[in-house]
């Protein structure tokens, strides 16, 4: 067998109406003094009400809050934060919103329950002390940094990422209540539970892959194609939402066990580079990876694509394009193309723009494109990916999509 | 049982082996532009290692204890250090399992393994050098 490795320690919580229950978890986590950590949209539009309500009704209602936390969350913002908890002797924290706030929760957690400088524990397994106990509770359906051991943070005054990466960083208790979510506007709703796909997909082929997260992977993007649409153009539906939610912490779940791959790779650096959204990034992206993948991973596509197939035999002909009795018939890489075939349709249909030109991207020069494919090269997550990319590669990669 | 008998036999190794990277112009040449200092820290049995690539000109290789402050440091048992060396170590996995503590700018150390891969092929060498090939078989 394989060798490989699984994690997964955080409580989760899931369904309409869980966010009530955070009350009592944070007493029985023993703590008194939460400090909740989030974004000042979140706040201002109302979304966090059902949160407050809940602390407030379990007598947590005057707890500190740290709500500047910006879309792509930068190392001075979490050192902020991290004086702020300290300074409200925060003995727990609760992370409500996207990744953003969910990994600058976790770093800040970092600074709240250890001594010395954040940076210090930069890096992967640097340090093995257990943290205050930490609460997700996502408010987008795509990251899965409610289940992830790992959280990145822009290093903005020196361009560059840091990433953070320990088994003390998983959240203690994730809790994914769809209601959270029905404000989420279309586009964000559509990227992110295209992230959440390519999760999915690249988990289900990397390097790192294994039996456990295999299954996670399969289940999490068969909720993914059959819910995000609807979760796109009806976000009240609440079914629809809680099945994204909960599709993209199996997600996250798969993937910080196995890793990621070019796709996320080249999404990295094009977002590095021109701050495209991620989730959005990677759904351009996703079509040319699986394709490029092919040679390693038609098999394990094939296997989605039937495991899609297998889940509806009846509907998934009208639903994908294909009869029942042709997926039993059709070879693997047949099937492998008809799977990112479906890809492509699904993001058509939640109207995810094509190219990276439509996400603003400029006109790019070769040595630019070469000088961005020497990034994406030296990305951790490629390292993750089943077919060896070299620079010309990616740069045909970034030709294609753009 | 290890496969490093003592804390002078593997660093004495992998002395050795950094020096020969060293001199290979392919593989220093790309080091020396990282202008990083990375430091291994071995245990079972102990050893550390300091490569200083900082000024950007010329690869340092320290033996032993050093006031220098490394960018990064890799820290893993020296067995697993072995296996890495003989090609069988996916370093990127060894992470996530625990098997390697990787402190400071990890991506920048994972950018380095293309360029030391060739050094795959020196270190049994350096192994048949001390007249020890049993240990890479």
């Amino acid at each position: 067998m394989r060798l490989g490795v699984f994690q997964s320690p955080t409580k989760v919580l899931f369904g309409e109406g869980t966010i009530s229950g955070i009350g009592d978890e944070i007493s029985q986590f023993g703590a008194s003094k939460p400090l909740l950590v989030t974004d000042k949209v979140l706040l201002e539009k109302g979304v966090l009400e059902p949160v407050l309500r809940s602390l407030d009704e379990s007598g947590f209602g005057k707890l500190p809050i740290f709500s500047d936390v910006p879309p792509d969350s930068d190392v001075e913002c979490v050192r902020q934060a991290a004086a702020f908890a300290r300074q409200a002797k925060a003995d727990l924290v609760i992370a409500c919103g996207g990744g953003s706030v969910i990994d600058t929760a976790k770093v800040l957690n970092i600074g709240l329950s250890l001594p010395g400088d954040l940076l210090e524990y930069e890096g992967i397994n640097s340090f093995s002390q257990a943290l205050k106990p930490l609460i997700a509770v996502p408010t987008t359906a795509g990251t899965g940094s409610e289940m992830s051991a790992v959280a990145m943070i822009m290093d903005k005054a020196n361009g560059k990422k840091l990433i953070f990466g320990s088994r003390y960083l998983y959240a203690d208790l994730a809790i994914l209540d769809p209601n959270l979510l029905c404000s989420l506007p279309p586009r964000l709703t559509a990227g992110t539970g295209m992230d959440a796909l390519t999760h999915c997909l690249e988990a289900y082929v990397s390097l790192g892959a294994n039996v456990i997260a295999d299954a996670l992977c399969l289940d999490a993007m068969a909720l993914i194609f059959q819910n995000l649409k609807l979760a796109t153009t009806n976000g009240d539906d609440p079914e629809a939402r809680a099945n994204t939610l909960l599709a993209s912490a199996m997600a996250g779940m798969a993937f910080t066990n196995t890793g990621v791959g070019i796709v996320h790779a080249l999404a990295h650096t094009i977002g590095g580079a021109f701050g495209t959204h991620h989730g959005l990034t990677n759904a351009v992206f996703l079509p040319y990876g699986m394709n490029f993948n092919m040679p390693s991973s038609y098999e394990r596509y094939a296997r989605c694509w039937r495991h899609l197939c297998s889940l509806d035999p009846g509907a998934s002909g009208a639903k994908y394009g294909i009869s029942a009795k042709l997926v039993m018939e059709a070879d693997f890489e047949k099937d492998a193309r008809s799977l990112v075939k479906a890809v492509s349709d699904l993001a058509d249909s939640c109207s995810i723009p094509k190219r990276l030109r439509d996400l603003g991207v400029p006109e790019l020069a070769d040595d630019k494109i070469l000088e961005l494919a020497a990034v994406a090269g030296t990305d951790p997550a490629i390292m993750f990916n089943p077919q060896e990319a070299s620079i010309e590669d990616l740069s045909n990669l970034i030709r294609e999509a753009y | 049982m290890p496969v490093f008998s003592s804390t002078e036999e593997l660093q004495e190794v992998m002395f050795t082996l950094w020096n020969e990277m060293k001199g290979n112009p392919e593989i220093a040449e790309k080091l020396i532009s990282s202008r990083l200092i990375v430091q291994f820290q071995y245990k079972d049995p102990h050893g550390l290692l300091t490569v200083d690539c900082l000024d950007g000109k010329e690869m340092k290789i320290i033996v032993g204890k050093t006031e220098l402050k490394p960018v990064i440091e890799m820290s893993m048992k020296a067995d697993v250090a072995h296996e890495f060396w003989l090609g069988k170590v996916n370093v990127p996995m060894a992470l996530m399992m625990g098997k390697i503590v990787s402190k400071g700018p990890t991506p920048k150390a994972l950018a380095l393994l293309p360029v030391i891969k060739p050094a795959y092929s020196i270190y049994p060498k350096v192994w048949e050098l001390k007249g020890k090939n049993q240990r890479v078989g």
